[in-house]
């Protein structure tokens, strides 16, 4: 058995844990470290023991054993994609309000494009109910705006839109299944 | 042991082969591993191996503590829990008696020419 790993092979080893790491967002923080930690010592032990390559061979792909790792964690059932769900709601909010932005900014130098020296209130609908009228107060071609912001409906279909990409409802199913476990543990 | 190739076989027994080698002794991951390669499971891999020793810890059946290590950071050690003594009584209680039903199937002589249905 060697006594230490090269840097080479410390950083082959170090791949694999990060790469395993990145697969495992799903699972609490307090655990994928726990597990990053885990799978690192060991892949260390082993690599020492057998060589780098048989130890990476051994371990399989960080695909792999990411899904076993959330299996072992959720069980087999269905989860939610908590990360889809959240990177669609950021997504979606972030691209909407900058075209929806845009759009109300557009407005606003239509109005300075037709009158230079425009002064008085112009209202902009939005589009319907998704969002507030936006309402200009121009003076002397200068000019401030206020509403655009989202409805209710809006809203809504959002959390909608966002339960249906991260298949949230698919929660209760999770968490039933861990309670059944613990309870049979315990028993 | 010749190597065991039936994967979905091993890992349906995989749980209780890791209950019995908690049983015997507080082990690591790879002490694990190297203990099942010793009993004849070449089959088996580190990846297969961590995840099922993470579930025994989900499950209750197994607890862990960090010990320090000379050759670098500290190493999870395995412990079998009252739970996972319970378990591995009535796993083996329910492999003994399943294998003797198949076995039982098994050693019955195949004769040359098979009963033909109706």
């Amino acid at each position: 058995m060697a006594e230490t790993l090269s840097w080479t092979d410390r950083l082959r080893v170090e791949c694999l844990v990060w790469a395993l790491d990145a697969r495992l967002g799903d699972l609490p923080r307090r655990s994928r470290i726990a597990k990053r930690r885990e799978v690192r010592e060991n892949l260390r032990t082993a690599a020492m023991d057998v060589g780098i390559t048989t130890a990476l061979r051994n371990i399989g792909t960080s695909h792999r054993l990411a899904q076993e790792y959330r299996v072992a964690e959720y069980g087999d059932a269905a989860r939610p994609h908590w990360i889809a769900a959240t990177v669609f709601f950021l997504t979606a909010q972030l691209f909407l309000t900058s075209v929806l932005t845009e759009a109300a900014v557009a407005f606003g130098d239509g109005v300075e494009a037709a009158d230079p020296h425009a002064t008085g209130t112009y209202v902009w609908n939005g589009i319907g109910y998704l969002q507030s009228s936006v309402t200009y107060t121009f003076v002397d071609g200068q000019n401030t705006w206020t509403g655009g912001a989202w409805t209710p409906f809006a809203w809504a279909l959002w959390i909608i839109a966002t339960v249906l990409v991260g298949r949230v409802w698919r929660f209760r199913w999770t968490r039933r299944l861990r309670t059944a476990t613990a309870g049979e543990a315990h028993q | 042991m010749p190597p065991t190739r039936d994967s979905q076989l091993l890992k349906g027994v995989l749980s209780l082969l890791l209950l019995q080698l908690l049983a015997e002794q507080e082990s690591y991951g790879y002490q694990v591993v190297q203990r099942l390669h010793e009993d004849g499971f070449t089959d088996i891999l580190d990846g297969t191996v961590y995840p099922a020793l993470a579930r025994l810890e989900r499950e209750g059946r197994a607890s862990s503590r960090l010990v320090s290590s000379s050759s670098g950071p500290a190493r999870k050690y395995y412990r079998l829990t009252p739970a996972g003594h319970r378990a591995l009584t009535e796993g083996a209680a329910s492999w003994f008696a399943l294998a003797d039903v198949v076995g039982s199937v098994l050693h019955r002589p195949v004769p040359a020419d098979p009963i033909k249905g109706p």
